[in-house]
């Protein structure tokens, strides 16, 4: 295995507190540089390719772990159990954590950001039983859930964002991490009107991946953690004043070779995205590495993007409301 | 009440009974720290859990309600506020009621308690309040109770009273009849074992020190330092075949 020298531990932010680092990943492919203050409305964490280039997660990784653009050591790939499709998944937020971190679509190299709502810094609530979210949080990179169509499944448009994924391992992954995932099967969410897949996957280094690969063994071997992510979603905006969430298919979820699909139509839209095919809005499609786009720009300017963010300090401290649990009639 | 472990934390953290001035420490089983398992949809302890002060469930002492003995402790309280409270932390609660938890065999009373500075402890008199206010939380402490050793190899716990919860007159008594047995045993009428007694402020209590000594014993034990890392097995979630 190549690792450049000085290989360093990842230590990307898990929500604050920590003193700000450049670092590299633990298996040499990406890493993460905190810009701002966590738990304040400056706080950036961007990315960085093995090479040290500043990328945007949402468009220069590839969607295909494994692939030649992912640049993976064949090696891994033949430790799964062989014709599983492998996906790059980012993680926004760590299971059981209440802070909203998102990729910033709107901002060139779309770092991650903490989402603000009416001016204040999002936290999610406490749904009882649940503690935060329940798994770790993300998105697939290069997908996009275009707001100009509409799903046939589901009726309503697009989110204007990159597919989510809920990632069910053991492990507490951490904000900014990237991780190798296999799909098992997706929930079709719609989210204050609008489509809004949510990709179950587990990731290929769980103690449990080996035995896991298809939703029917997420019920075998987690009983309950598939009601319990249904009743989440539909749920989880509640204690903000909005209504409880629909779902398409009755809230049943779908297997794995129906996720795939599903996640293949929203790499299309990226690729029409990209390659200014689609109206992106407000979108930004700044990439350092996706050849023929008209976004792409040069590493200076992408360097100069992440240089003119404010320096990185240590965190704020999180107001005690956000502990507070919410309780629904049964 | 003497908080020993926040709302959502897993180290078990415990009231030192036997070392003197009985500071908070975690306990260690087999040689290894301990950490409760987060028992799905469960994350660590699901309230701020901790002790009431003078108080001692004795083991020479057969519980007419569960017909076990004591554990040996001061009595257990799950406090059921909003705020996530501070290992060490020492706050005023009102108590709704309680659950007579057999925990190996032993008598482990369990009180339901609230903070009495949370926002809505007004509107929290009695154990019915709590079932009206926070639907879920009661059953949710019974599933904890019974299921949180499962992934440490031991059996589900049982309860008396089938698994309901008595209400604060009970409850109360209960506490009393504790602080009996604890004043019994800081009067040494009671042999209490290895239980450490030393004190700075019961009067009349043979085990009473000076705060010279008190000092002596704080400033024995190790310097302070920063934390070591939690092992990520801690954060498992361990499920059960439904029925």
């Amino acid at each position: 295995m190549r690792a450049p020298a000085g290989l360093v531990r990842l230590l990307a932010a898990r929500g604050g507190g920590r003193p700000p680092r450049r670092c590299l990943g633990a298996m040499a492919r990406y890493g993460t540089e905190q810009r701002g203050r966590p738990n304040s409305p400056d706080y950036r964490l961007y990315f960085k390719n093995a090479d040290g280039k500043y990328i945007s997660p949402f468009h220069d990784i590839p969607l295909f772990a494994g692939s030649k653009e992912d640049k993976e050591i064949p090696a891994k790939r033949s430790k799964t159990t062989g014709t599983e499709v492998l996906f790059n998944m980012i993680v926004e937020v760590p299971r059981w954590t209440n802070a909203k971190m998102e990729i910033a679509t709107e901002e060139p190299l779309n770092p991650i950001k903490q989402d603000i709502k009416k001016g204040k810094l999002r936290y999610v609530a406490n749904i009882f039983p649940h503690k935060g979210y329940i798994w770790n949080y993300g998105a697939l990179p290069q997908t996009w859930e275009d707001p100009n169509h509409r799903d046939n499944n589901t009726g309503c448009c697009g989110d204007n964002d990159p597919i989510d994924v809920c990632e069910i391992g053991s492990k507490i992954r951490s904000s900014g991490e990237i991780v190798q995932v296999k799909v098992l099967g997706v929930l079709a969410l719609v989210d204050e009107g609008e489509t809004d897949w949510k990709i179950i996957a587990i990731g290929v280094d769980d103690p449990e991946a080996q035995k896991i690969h298809d939703i029917d063994d997420v019920k075998k071997h987690k009983p309950g953690y598939l009601e319990a992510t249904v009743d989440w979603f539909r749920l989880y905006k509640v204690p903000d004043g909005k209504p409880e969430n629909q779902f398409a298919f009755n809230g049943e979820f779908k297997d794995k070779d129906f996720a795939v699909e599903i996640i293949k139509s929203t790499h299309e839209y990226w690729k029409a995205l990209l390659h200014k095919k689609a109206d992106g809005g407000t979108i930004k499609c700044t990439n350092v590495l996706v050849s023929g786009s008209p976004f792409c720009c040069s590493e200076e300017d992408a360097r100069s993007i992440v240089q003119s963010a404010p320096v990185p300090v240590n965190g704020d401290s999180v107001s005690s409301d956000v502990d507070s649990w919410h309780f629904f009639p049964k | 009440m003497v908080v020993e472990v926040p709302r959502w934390t897993n180290a078990k953290m415990e009231i030192a009974t036997k070392d003197p001035l009985n500071p908070i420490k975690q306990d260690v089983k087999k040689g290894k720290l301990r950490y409760v398992a987060n028992v799905f949809p469960h994350k660590g302890y699901i309230w701020n859990y901790g002790a009431i002060p003078q108080t001692w469930e004795d083991p020479g002492h057969k519980d007419e309600n569960t017909g076990c003995c004591g554990d040996n402790d001061p009595i257990d309280v799950c406090e059921i506020g909003s705020k996530v409270c501070s290992r060490g932390e020492v706050i005023k609660v009102k108590v709704l009621g309680t659950l007579a938890l057999i925990d190996e065999g032993e008598t482990d009373w369990k009180i339901i308690a609230i903070n009495v500075e949370d926002p809505e402890a007004g509107n929290y008199n009695d154990i019915n309040d709590v079932r009206r206010l926070k639907p879920g939380y009661l059953e949710a402490t019974v599933d904890w109770f019974r299921r949180y050793k499962v992934p440490d190899g031991k059996p589900e716990n049982q309860f008396a009273f089938n698994g309901e919860f008595k209400d604060k007159d009970f409850a109360v008594s209960v506490i009393k009849s504790t602080h009996e047995h604890w004043k019994a045993l800081i009067a040494k009428k009671t042999d209490g074992g290895e239980i450490n007694c030393t004190n700075l402020t019961v009067s009349d209590s043979p085990f009473c020190c000076s705060q010279e000594c008190a000092k002596a014993t704080v400033d024995a034990a190790p310097p302070g330092k920063a934390a070591n890392p939690i092992p990520p097995e801690v954060d498992k979630w361990f499920y059960y075949q439904k029925n």
